[in-house]
């Protein structure tokens, strides 16, 4: 019986500069945090374990306070063990920043820097395969098919890498083997670097980020409480939700005579949530003028109570009709620039950056004339 | 489009109450009512049904309710070119529109259908004015504005051509669109310079510096990381390749490896230098050998070439005396010759010379017998060329000049002519003596002789005797005979000249120069055959042989005899020559050959002694001979022994530079290795201190940091780019189509004010550009005056005008509007009034005006249709 919360992809000290300033240090927190809750659902499901499967740090020179920090904030939690795995972002190269955590790690953390079996109780074994380098470029869990572990001992293996041509950061070179449970034996395969909750199969899991960083998802953030009842027992895997902040990218696509403003505001989440949000609007389709500006005005309204949200309208096409052109003006040679801009935004001869240009500079027209007619 | 009738109802100040003006007429309409008297009210209805959707709530609309409130409403029928329409609407409370057919009185529209039909008769085309014409009282267009664009407006507008410009654009809907366009390049300006720069600390430019700081930082960051993890990896294999060198087992196998390699090399160098002493002592009797050798075979060689040399020596000998014999054999023969030729040349000589001396003897002989001839010669022709002198001379005083001769035969014959003809003239005497006659005339004292006819000249005294002279006189011409006197003076001269007296004289004298000519020819003759080459010649050769015959030597003998002897000798001598050229050679070849036999004969005595020298005594020789073989035998053996030896040792010899290699590197390895742990824990150092520091500046965090603060920065920058580039795209949209607009209508109004403005202006003319139409200068009373600056009457005159031209414009396009002026002459004077009521009647032939005034006694003579307010009541 062995019971322990998988989890990676801390990426703790991670900054945040491409969001705005004022989120940043909330970001940075949450990161932060996320050692209390996976400790709080270890303690919640009865696991003494925690295993990290790499990328506990974003960079291999995380700053002395986060090293420090995390450190402390994990001793804080003994007697619950913590295991951590070197990943691609933290990988064995970083040979600081492991010296630096071996001077100063606490009882109740364990470098797995060496693939070597680690006992985690009389009938358990974890095989870690720490990653040598940024990009080791051959599946460093190999050794694990002919590691020798007491008989009837239940065996975890615990990696970081992509099994197939997917990886979070779109380099995969080091692939491992995806059938690397049943080949060796495991009861399971404990995989980080992957930043979404998902089965391989029974065996193989990758845990996902416990607290997300980036829209890419759309997931929240999780970890993974896992039961092994005994050897070659199908271990019993629940998610736990982790995550300070929900990120994620909402398609909006539009047609033209649809309320853009009343589509997306059911897009937007309602209450106290949104202050724990990060939101991208993907605008896609066509909309008229004032529909292009009642949805910039409903995101820009909504906008202060997001932690972040934002509009992404490059997709979107603009309809321009006689009687949008008529609110510029009915005559005369502002409605014959208007027209000429009109035209100029589907003329096929201009470039498709010169027609936007004067899709654009339309729907300025637009909104000064009716700026000057108010 | 015409307006026919405008009715009201709730509307300001008729509140729950109806007023209406019927009858409105093609020309010219006037309503004219006092203040308050629903003039405005009614230009305000009648605006907000034609230009206000009746579902509109602006400011205009509102201002229509009267205080009491409820729904103002308004309607008015119209005329079109497709028929006749009734137009209601009905604004704020009960919003309504319609539009009824008043020739059957259907509905035809309503609500937005309705706003449609309306606009569609106040809108033209794109870009043209609107159907209607509006002018309100002091300004110009009906807008609302506020006072700053009024004064902007009055400065703008202070000319007449800026004037008619703004109204133009205000017609147009030209105030919008600048209002728009300054927005547009305000927006711009914050952004970007006017030459589309970004304009610096504006957002735009403080963007893109914060992107290229982020730019320079980011690579900076980046740079710091790789080194970093240079500086890690460095460290790994350092890390690395110290553990491999700190091992122990390691290090002790270097250790024993110069252990070993030492021992080998120290027994390899204890070898190496037995073997050299060896050499040495073996070199030392070989050198000895080579001399008990060398000694030995000298000898040898020198006893037996002394033996031959003896040999040579007795056979030399033997040909130098043969050679000294030849020599002495040839000598004889060659002084023979010599001599021979000695006696031969003398023999030779003599008899030379005495043929010599015979020869001159004969030729003084023959000289001296030749000097007689010629010396008599040369007597005979000095005679001949004496006489021949002479003669010469002779004939030269006889000659006469040539011609003379027949000249004076010519003078001869004039001569005798002349005097001929003189006898023939002269008067002549002759007395005739009587027979008895004594006493005899006498002329001259010479008696006249009887019957002898005598001339003469000029005079004659005849002495008669007795009687006394008779004195003739011929009383001829003095001059009767010059010709015959000249003639004789000159025959006078002549001979005179020739010392000659008469012709007869020159004829001998001719002939005997002839005679002597002859006599000189044959002198010369013989002259010449006596001395054929003149007589100089002769002298010289009788010169010549008085030298020759004057000595004659005195030689005996035969000449031939002599001449024999010589040659004789002569071939003698060269017999001897030739004996003695062969003799020559023979002796050079004896001495040559007795030379050589000389040498060699010193040679070989030269030889010999040496050889001798090195034989010694000739009584010790064997006995020497034989000490010098012993000697050799036994060094030779001596030296056999030794070379063994070294051999031996030769072959037992190790490899002593490959022991040295061996011990070198191996010692080199130990020494690399420790010099590389040394250098390893210094770079070690080094890179932990570098590692610690950057890990501790958390560099790659700064460095993701600034990754992504780039990203959002370029993203900010590629924003604002494209904000400049709409604007710019917009404002220049807007500016090309407004000054199209300008282009469209400003002519055409402009040609159609002309005539208004001439009309309006008879004390002023205005100066048209003949291309442009534009408006250049203003005359008036002959004075060009500036039009920079117009009065307000002006400017509002001007503001009707142009809409008047516009409405003829719009009549001339088949689209009639009518001109709505709300007291719009409130500057003018009087008589400018009265000028413009002119204009519009002749503008209203076909087109219809409305004018809204409260001036009643100055519109009292507009004329035209006078409009009434009635009361109203709409249907229910």
């Amino acid at each position: 019986m062995l019971k322990f919360i998988h989890s990676s992809d801390l990426h703790l000290g991670k900054r945040f500069a491409n969001m705005p300033e004022e989120i940043r240090g909330r970001l940075r927190e949450a990161r932060h945090a996320v050692l209390g809750k996976l400790a709080e659902a270890a303690r919640d499901h009865g696991a003494s374990v925690i295993l990290i499967a790499g990328d506990t740090f974003d960079t291999e020179t995380p700053s002395p306070e986060i090293r420090r920090q995390t450190l402390a904030e994990m001793a804080a939690h003994a007697p619950l063990q913590w295991i951590i795995l070197p990943g691609n972002h933290d990988s064995l190269q970083a040979s600081q920043l492991w010296n630096a955590l071996q001077a100063e790690a606490p009882a109740n953390v364990v470098l797995a820097m060496e693939p070597r079996p680690i006992m985690l109780s009389a009938d358990a074994t974890l095989l870690p395969a720490p990653c040598t380098t940024r990009r080791p470029g051959r599946d460093l869990t190999e050794w694990v098919d002919n590691a020798a572990t007491p008989d009837r001992n239940i065996r975890v293996c615990l990696a970081h890498g992509g099994i197939l041509d997917f990886s979070e950061d779109g380099d995969a070179s080091g692939i491992i083997a995806p059938d690397r449970a049943k080949r060796s034996g495991l009861d399971y395969l404990a995989l980080g670097d992957w930043h979404g909750t998902m089965a391989v199969d029974p065996r193989t899991h990758y845990s996902g980020t416990p607290e997300p960083d980036r829209f890419k998802h759309n997931e929240p953030g999780r970890a993974l409480a896992v039961e092994i009842p005994a050897a070659g027992a199908e271990p019993i895997v629940t998610p736990v939700e982790t995550g300070t902040f929900s990120w994620s990218t909402q398609p909006l696509h539009l047609l033209s005579e649809d309320d853009p403003a009343a589509l997306v505001r059911q897009l937007l989440p309602e209450g106290v949530k949104r202050r724990q949000t990060l939101m991208r609007i993907l605008a896609s389709g066509r909309t008229r003028p004032d529909g292009r500006a009642s949805l910039a005005a409903t995101i820009e309204h909504a906008a202060p109570e997001f932690a972040f949200l934002a509009l992404d309208d490059a997709g979107l096409e603009t309809d321009c009709e006689a009687g949008d052109l008529d609110a510029i003006d009915k005559a005369g040679a502002l409605r014959i620039a208007a027209e000429e801009l009109l035209t100029d935004s589907d003329n096929t001869a201009l470039s498709a950056a010169e027609r936007q240009v004067a899709r654009e500079a339309l729907l300025r027209l637009f909104s000064y004339s009716q700026k000057i007619a108010s | 489009m015409k307006i026919s009738a405008l009715r009201l109802h709730n509307v300001k100040r008729f509140a729950g109450k109806g007023v209406a003006l019927e009858n409105i007429q093609e020309g010219v309409n006037v309503f004219c009512a006092a203040n308050e008297f629903g003039k405005s009210t009614s230009f305000e209805a009648l605006h907000a049904l034609f230009f206000q959707a009746h579902t509109s709530t602006a400011k205009d609309v509102r201002s229509l309710q009267p205080y009491s409130g409820g729904a103002p409403m308004v309607q008015a029928d119209i005329v079109t070119g497709n028929g006749r329409y009734r137009l209601t609407k009905r604004f704020l409370s009960s919003k309504h529109a319609s539009v009824t057919d008043l020739e059957n009185g259907r509905l035809i529209a309503q609500a937005d259908e309705a706003e449609q039909f309306i606009s569609s008769l106040v809108r033209g085309g794109t870009a043209e004015p609107a159907g209607l014409l509006w002018v309100r009282q002091g300004v110009t267009g009906i807008d609302q504005r506020d006072k700053r664009e009024e004064e902007n407006e009055k400065r703008i507008r202070e000319s007449l051509l800026t004037s008619v410009q703004g109204e133009v654009e205000a017609i147009t809907g030209g105030r919008r669109m600048s209002a728009i366009i300054e927005r547009c390049s305000e927006e711009l300006s914050q952004l970007v310079t006017d030459k589309l720069k970004p304009k610096a600390r504006g957002p735009y430019a403080v963007a893109i510096e914060e992107r290229d700081r982020l730019v320079a930082e980011e690579q900076r960051l980046r740079g710091e990381v790789e080194r970093l993890r240079e500086a890690l990896d460095q460290r790994a294999q350092i890390v690395k390749r110290l553990a491999v060198l700190e091992d122990a087992e390691e290090e002790a196998s270097r250790r024993s490896a110069v252990e070993k390699a030492t021992a080998v090399f120290e027994a390899a160098k204890a070898h190496r230098e037995a073997l050299k002493a060896a050499e040495a002592e073996a070199r030392l009797a070989h050198s000895q050998l080579e001399k008990a050798e060398q000694d030995f075979v000298a000898f040898r060689t020198a006893s037996k070439r002394s033996k031959e040399l003896q040999a040579e020596l007795a056979t030399v000998e033997e040909e130098r005396r043969n050679a000294l014999a030849r020599r002495n054999e040839v000598s004889l023969a060659m002084d023979k010759a010599l001599s021979a030729a000695q006696a031969a040349a003398a023999e030779e000589q003599e008899a030379r010379q005495l043929l010599q001396r015979l020869d001159a003897a004969l030729k003084a002989r023959q000289a001296a017998e030749e000097l007689i001839l010629l010396r008599e010669r040369l007597q005979q022709a000095e005679a001949l060329r004496a006489s021949h002198e002479a003669l010469k001379a002779e004939l030269a005083n006889l000659t006469l000049p040539a011609g003379l001769i027949d000249k004076l035969q010519k003078l001869e014959v004039e001569i005798a002519g002349l005097r001929a003809a003189k006898e023939a003239s002269l008067p002549t005497l002759r007395m005739q003596y009587q027979p008895s006659a004594t006493v005899g005339v006498t002329v001259s004292g010479k008696q006249l002789e009887d019957g002898a006819e005598q001339s003469f000249d000029d005079l004659v005294e005849l002495e008669i005797a007795g009687a006394g002279t008779l004195i003739l006189r011929s009383n001829r011409p003095a001059d009767a005979d010059a010709m015959l006197l000249r003639k004789e003076a000159e025959r006078r001269k002549l001979l005179e000249a020739a010392s000659l007296a008469d012709l007869a004289e020159a004829r001998a004298r001719e002939a005997s120069v002839q005679a002597k000519l002859s006599d000189l020819k044959q002198l010369e003759l013989r002259l010449e055959h006596l001395a054929p080459e003149g007589l100089a010649r002769l002298r010289e050769l009788v010169a010549q042989r008085e030298l020759l015959g004057a000595s004659v030597p005195d030689v005996e003998g035969d000449p031939e005899v002599v001449r024999t002897r010589a040659a004789e000798a002569a071939q003698k001598l060269t017999d001897a020559n030739g004996r003695i050229r062969e003799a020559q050679p023979q002796r050079s070849r004896a001495d040559d050959a007795l030379m050589a036999i000389e040498t060699r004969h010193a040679k070989i005595i030269a030889e010999l002694t040496q050889v001798d020298s090195v034989l010694g005594a000739a009584d010790a020789r064997a006995s020497r001979e034989q000490s010098l073989e012993a000697s050799y035998f036994q060094q030779k053996q001596n030296f056999e022994e030794l070379n063994q030896k070294v051999e031996k040792l030769q072959l037992a010899a190790p490899d002593l530079a490959a022991a040295e290699a061996a011990l070198q590197r191996a010692r080199s390895v130990q020494d690399a290795a420790n010099k590389e742990k040394t250098n390893l824990h210094i770079k070690l150092a080094e890179l932990n201190t570098e590692i610690r520091n950057k890990s501790d500046e958390a560099v790659e965090e700064a460095w993701r940091e600034a990754e992504d603060a780039l990203a959002i920065t370029n993203e900010r920058v590629a924003r604002f780019q494209k904000e400049v580039a709409v604007l710019v795209r917009l404002r220049s949209a807007l500016q090309q189509s407004r000054s199209a607009a300008r282009d469209l209508y400003l002519q055409p109004v402009i040609k159609e004010l002309r005539p208004l403005l001439n009309l309006l202006f008879d004390d002023v003319s205005f100066v048209f550009d003949e291309k442009t139409y534009l408006p250049q200068s203003l005359r008036r009373n002959g004075q060009d005056e500036s039009i920079e600056v117009l009065s307000g009457g002006m400017k509002e005159q001007l503001s009707i005008l142009t809409r008047l031209a516009f409405a003829r414009m719009l009549a001339a396009h088949g689209r009639p509007a009518p001109v709505i002026l709300d007291d719009a002459l409130v500057y003018s004077d009087d008589d400018r009034i009265e000028k413009m009521f002119d204009a519009l009647h002749r503008q209203s032939r076909d087109q219809q005006i409305i004018v809204f005034s409260c001036r009643q006694r100055a519109f009292s003579k507009l004329g035209g249709n006078v409009l009434e307010i009635s009361d109203w009541r709409p249907e229910a």
